[in-house]
């Protein structure tokens, strides 16, 4: 059960992030956009997935940046840039979701805004020389949003970041505020819930 | 792990998430959209208590208000209402036969002795200037237990 490794991105090259913190801080302003040049894609995955929405995801993602920008001179730099902003866009999504949900009642999963979600990027597949691959990928996509939406936002966190982010149990549990035991578990949990209603979809 | 715990397919499946972006193009623009989002903010920047009124009102906007939001509306609204009506206590002083002046006109005992805390029956004297014993005292204030007559008019 190993997802594929993500490397922090204070491991590639360049300045880390801790040093691109340092300049933000001292007034370098393009120092901060190199930071979001570097998280722009994680954080979207991570919102994107807790939320189901391309309109919610970019401006809770825009929220998140500025947020951390003012908050950046309170960074102690306890925890790495990597696990402070990752804490941030969950907290915001957490949130964010905590509202929809009082304004809503539980999303209700015919309302899913279809038009919301981001076309998949294919590069290998065209879907458009195959509508039926199209068609199928599409109702795959709805399918697993809908199981997605079914979890809780936690069990959703975690699969978001072990499953489709690649991150390792003891970095979500960092991000998370929790044990890699309560990780562990959540994540069990929320395969079996997923197993459960994507059967259909799975090899046996 | 058994056959009913193997999540490999499951797991590949999810990895189709990953191609559920909204595309390179986007991202390329996400910095300028970025700088243009914050500039609007700054411009149109809410004062200190916009966000106050927001946190209290909006759960009730919403129709369900959380248990913590109800209950800081209460202390809220207890802490107004003791504001606006001033201190029940002021003005009490301890009189040199040992009953307490309320600003009320109310003279009350004071039942308590120095060297124990425990409350003794009340010696209250009435509006009418009458006097009689009451058991319990509807309150206790630190070291003085004080007792009101409860027939009393304010």
């Amino acid at each position: 059960m190993s997802a594929e490794t993500v490397l922090p991105p204070d491991l590639e090259s360049g300045p880390t992030d801790e040093e691109l913190v340092a300049s933000t801080v001292k007034g370098d302003l393009g120092a901060y956009d190199e930071l979001i040049r570097r998280f722009q894609g994680r954080l979207y995955g991570v919102i994107y997935h807790l939320t189901s929405n391309h309109e919610d995801t970019n401006d809770l993602l825009m929220e998140v940046f500025d947020k951390a920008y003012r908050s950046l001179p309170t960074f102690r730099g306890q925890s790495s840039f990597y696990t402070w902003i990752y804490r941030i866009a969950i907290n915001r999504s957490f949130n964010f979701l905590d509202k929809r949900k009082r304004r809503q009642g539980a999303m209700s999963l015919n309302e899913l805004d279809e038009d919301g979600l981001p076309k998949l990027d294919l590069p290998d597949v065209s879907p458009q020389n195959d509508p039926n691959k199209s068609l199928m990928l599409n109702e795959l996509q709805n399918k697993l949003n809908e199981s997605m939406l079914k979890l809780s936002k936690e069990h959703r966190t975690v699969v978001t970041l072990f499953d489709i982010q690649g991150l390792a149990h003891a970095e979500i549990a960092k991000i998370m505020g929790c044990t890699e035991g309560t990780v562990r578990s959540r994540l069990h949990y929320a395969h079996k819930q997923l197993q459960k209603s994507l059967g259909i979809y799975l090899k046996k | 792990m058994s056959q009913k715990e193997d999540f490999s397919e499951l797991q590949k499946l999810l990895r189709l998430k990953r191609l559920e972006t909204p595309g390179q193009e986007y991202f390329n623009r996400f910095v300028d959209a970025f700088h243009t989002y914050q500039r609007r903010e700054i411009l149109q920047e809410e004062p200190w208590y916009a966000k106050v009124v927001e946190v209290l009102f909006e759960p009730w906007v919403a129709g369900v208000p959380r248990l913590a939001t109800v209950a800081a509306s209460a202390a809220c609204l207890v802490a107004g209402v003791a504001f606006f009506l001033g201190p029940i206590q002021s003005g009490t002083a301890q009189l040199a036969d040992g009953k307490v002046s309320h600003p009320r006109g109310i003279v009350v005992a004071a039942a308590q002795t120095n060297a124990s805390l425990e409350l003794q029956p009340e010696l209250i004297e009435t509006a009418a200037g009458g006097e009689e014993i009451q058991d319990r005292p509807l309150y206790v204030n630190g070291h003085n237990a004080l007792a009101y007559d409860s027939r009393l008019t304010f």
